[in-house]
Formats: structure tokens, sequence, C-alpha cells
């Protein structure tokens, strides 16, 4: 089967609330997970995908369009990603499970970097303010790690 | 390493906060008090549903394990052992998975120091090596022993009660990386390697007695075949390793002081050697007296034929060559700290610790990283 631009056809995508997402075919393969099934041959039907919500289904896809467009340097890619990862930590959240469903590495990379890079250099009261981590240690727990970190508190 | 200037909140401000929030609600009349409530209500309401569109409520803890493990890989240790092991549980606990401890690179933090004329050139205050004790303990305490690989930045000063609290919290450790600035004794080095007999790969930038270092290493370690030197190899290092190891398979001197003596006696005697590294080094010839002490770029044939055993032979010896420059302008002894950091870490043997290699030609320079 040519997963090529010119032969593509349209695959429709069902998110977890119902909505239909209609997407050319060599787009949507970059999901390795949609990809086996195109290769199997079950990809007649609206796809279900239980796990991913229409608006999480729709950023991945502008992801995946921009990534299978071969005219698009790797200058241009890596711009273009680093405005695409400009987002709040409940979208980069879903962003990540919908990556790691889907089996999409070069997203799923993309994403954990950025949260890797929103971590560096803080401390544990700032990194659960910015993710919203319930804080689930007894108080003994945190005054043992506050004082092993006392440290890193100078 | 840099210093973070962040606090703790002091105890009480939260509730201060929340009294001063609270209190108005309270002292307004039943009327007021009711359509004020009945705000809150609603804009709790709305937060609910404003949460349940973005669903940014929390779930980071409960993120797939192995997810939390490709975003932990990507952080240094500092960010390991004062950030994210103090988020929550579950952070803290996939903090402690042996893929994240497999190799504990300490090259981000640097001793605060004060040089001094005479031995040992270099004092830390008792500040920083509190600092580091600390942040070893820490770091140990998390990595549950599953450090392979070790490694100290070229310019940390360390103690003998560091390297041997570490060296009991890593029994599986294959590799170690020592700093320059060492204070550590031949009993404490001793010390240490008998707590880690599996030791297979050296790094030592600097060393007094390197006979009893030698004997102490091959005493324990009975795997051990790989040494990287930092500091002029003289026939005293030489005959040390020739005598104490003599089964060794990897040897890198590069960009160091190397007596012609020394390197023919290793190639004579090192009879086990694969890999030998001199790219850069201040090739140096003393002949008997009273001829002078000369440097020499060429190696001689009679080098050449002994070195042709080897399955990989890596010189260098270029006007062209930036490493070449520093090493004849610095005499032969680098002052790593004026150049990029991390450059001390670089090594032409780029397969390093061990790999199937092809056969190479004599000469070759090529850049890599002395792998970890």
């Amino acid at each position: 089967m040519s997963l090529s631009p010119s032969t593509s056809k349209m695959l429709s995508l069902k998110s977890s609330d119902g909505k239909v997402l209609e997407v050319e075919e060599h787009v949507a393969v970059l999901c390795e997970t949609i990809k086996s099934l195109v290769e199997d041959g079950c990809a007649d039907s609206p796809i279900p995908l239980a796990n991913v919500d229409g608006a999480t289904l729709g950023n991945v896809m502008e992801w995946c369009k921009k990534h299978a467009d071969q005219k698009a340097s790797a200058d241009d890619l890596e711009d273009w990603d680093a405005e695409f990862v400009e987002r709040d930590q409940g979208e980069l959240y879903h962003l990540i499970m919908a990556a790691n469903y889907l089996n999409i590495k070069g997203l799923l990379d993309l994403i954990c970097q950025k949260v890797a890079d929103m971590i560096k250099g803080k401390h544990p009261e700032k990194i659960r303010e910015i993710f919203n981590i319930e804080n689930d240690f007894t108080p003994e727990q945190q005054e043992q790690i506050r004082k092993d970190n006392s440290w890193a508190f100078e | 390493m840099e210093k973070s200037s962040w606090a703790i909140s002091k105890p009480g401000t939260t509730s201060i906060v929340n009294q001063s929030r609270f209190f108005p609600v309270f002292s307004k009349t039943r009327g007021e008090r009711k359509s004020t409530l009945e705000h809150i209500h609603r804009r709790h309401r709305f937060s609910e549903m404003k949460e349940n569109k973005h669903s940014t409520v929390r779930k980071w803890e409960n993120m797939p394990y192995d997810i939390l493990l490709k975003i932990f890989m990507t952080l240094n240790i500092v960010d390991m052992v004062s950030g994210i092991s103090g988020v929550c549980s579950s952070w803290r606990s996939a903090c402690c998975d042996p893929v994240l401890w497999k190799t504990l690179d300490l090259s981000q933090l640097k001793s605060d120091y004060i040089n001094i004329p005479s031995e040992p050139y270099a004092w830390s205050d008792d500040r920083s090596s509190e600092k580091l004790m600390q942040i070893l303990k820490n770091a140990l305490s998390l990595s549950r022993g599953n450090v392979t690989c070790l490694i100290f930045h070229f310019y940390i000063y360390i103690k003998d009660e560091h390297l041997i609290y570490t060296a009991e919290r890593c029994p599986g450790l294959k590799r170690l990386v020592l700093p320059a600035w060492t204070k550590v004794t031949v009993e404490g080095f001793r010390k240490a390697v008998q707590m880690c007999k599996g030791l297979e790969s050296m790094t030592v930038p600097c060393i007094s007695s390197p006979s009893r270092i030698m004997e102490a290493i091959s005493t324990n370690c009975k795997n051990f075949c790989e040494l990287k030197i930092m500091c002029p190899f003289d026939m005293e290092f030489a005959t040390a390793i020739t005598t104490r190891l003599p089964k060794l398979k990897v040897l890198s001197l590069r960009c160091s002081m190397l007596f012609k003596e020394a390197l023919v006696h290793i190639l004579n005697y090192l009879e086990h050697l694969e890999v030998l590294n001199i790219s850069h080094c201040l090739l140096l010839d003393i002949p008997q007296s009273p001829a002078p002490s000369r440097v020499f770029r060429e190696l001689d044939a009679s080098i050449l034929e002994k070195a042709s055993r080897l399955r990989e032979f890596l010189t260098c010896q270029e006007n062209s060559c930036t490493m070449c420059q520093y090493t004849i302008n610095d005499e032969g002894i680098l002052r790593w700290h004026i150049y990029e950091e991390g450059l001390w870490r670089m090594d032409e043997e780029i397969s390093f610790p061990r790999q199937v290699m092809p056969p190479a030609p004599a000469e070759r320079c090529h850049r890599g990283v002395w792998k970890h």
C-alpha cells in the first residue's frame, strides 16, 4: 500500500468525546498505532481512539501534518516545534498521554524534553505548583526531605 | 555548581493568607453572605467545568512510570536530588529506578577552592566539603546501590571520607573517574577499592604514588583492564603499570607529558594491550647526559613497529590541531579550567569502554567523547 502524499486517501479518527476528524492517511500514519491498523486493513470505518479527546487529537494531528510535510527543513521544524510546545501543563499532559497511546516517538520525545526543561533548576514546591501536583508526603517525610536538601536552599 | 536561591515558605504564612481571605465572608450580613456563597459556589462549579474541559486536575503524579523515567532521564543530579525526588511519593519512587542511576555523573559539581603555593596546591573550605558529602548522601540513598559508573569533576576536591562513603554504596562500580584535586590517601583509596571489586576502568588525573595505587587495584579488582592517565607519564608510572597491571587492555595518555622511555617500556611489556591513545601528548626524550632533553613530534620506526601489534594506536602531533597546541602551550600539564567546560572529559577512544572495533590505521586523529 502506497502512503505517499499524492495518493494519500482520507482517514476518519474518532476521539473519546465523539468528535470525528478527517485526516490524510500519510499524516495519520505518523502514529504507529494507526499505521499498524492501516497495514492490517482495519482502518475503513472511523477509527475509535478511546484515550484521546478531540482537542488533543486536533493538536496531535497538527504536529503530524507539519512533520509529514516533506518540504519542511530541519531548522524550520525545530522552530515550529519550539512554538508548538508553548502550552500549559494540562495540554502538555494530554499530549504526552496521546503521543504515548498513539506511539509517536518524535512527539513524545519533544514533549518530555519540554517538561524536563520546565522542571530544571526548580525546587519541589515550585514544581508542584507548575504541574498542580499534590504533596502526599507525611509531615515527617517532608521534614526529612527538607533537611536532606538543606544544602540546596543556601 | 550553581547556587540555588530558593527558600522554603515559613510555617504559618499560609494560614495568615487564608484568614485574611475568608474573614470578610463571615463578617457580612446574611443576605450579603448568601450571595457571596452563591458566587463562591458558582465560581467553584465554573472552575470544575474549566478543569474538566482542560483536565488540569492532578494527574502528573499518576503519570505512567516509563514516561516519568523518560522525563527524568534528561535531568542532572542536582535536579534529581533537590528537585523531583521531593515532589511527591510516586515521583520519588520513580526517582530511585536503577536505570537513572547507572551513571552517577557529579561533573556538574565543582569545589569552591583557594590556590595555595605548596602541596596539595588547592584547598577547599569545609563548607564545600560538607555540601559534597550531603549531595553524595542524598544521591546514593536514591541510587540504592545501582551505580556502575561514577564521575567526579576534574576540579572537585574530595577526601578519603567522600570516596570511602561512596564506594561503600556502589558495590557494583565498574568505572570511576577521579578528580585532579584529591586529598585521598593511598590508604583511603585502598579501602575504597576493597569495596569495589568489580572495578574495570578508571580515569586518574593525578597520582603521587602510582605503584601503591596500582597495587591496590591489582589486589582487589581482578577484571581491571582500562586506564586513563591525565598527568605526566614517566618511567615510575610505566613500571608501576607493567608490574602491577600487566593485563591492561586499554590505556589513554592523551594530552599529557609523555616520556619516550616510558612509552617504549609499556609497548615492550604490556603484552595484552589492545588500545593505546597518545594523541596530543607532549613527547619528551631524555637521552643520557650530556645530551639535552628534547621535545619530538615524529614517532620513530621502532616505536611504530612495536605499536603495530595494537588493535588501535591513536596518535596526533599536528600543528593545525587545537588540542596539540594546548598541550604545547601548557607544557604538557593542561590547564583544563581555562578551556571550554567538559573538554577534560573528551577522548578519541570513542568506543570506550569496550566494543569490537575495526582495525585502524596507525595514525589518525578523530574527535570523540570518552563514553561512560
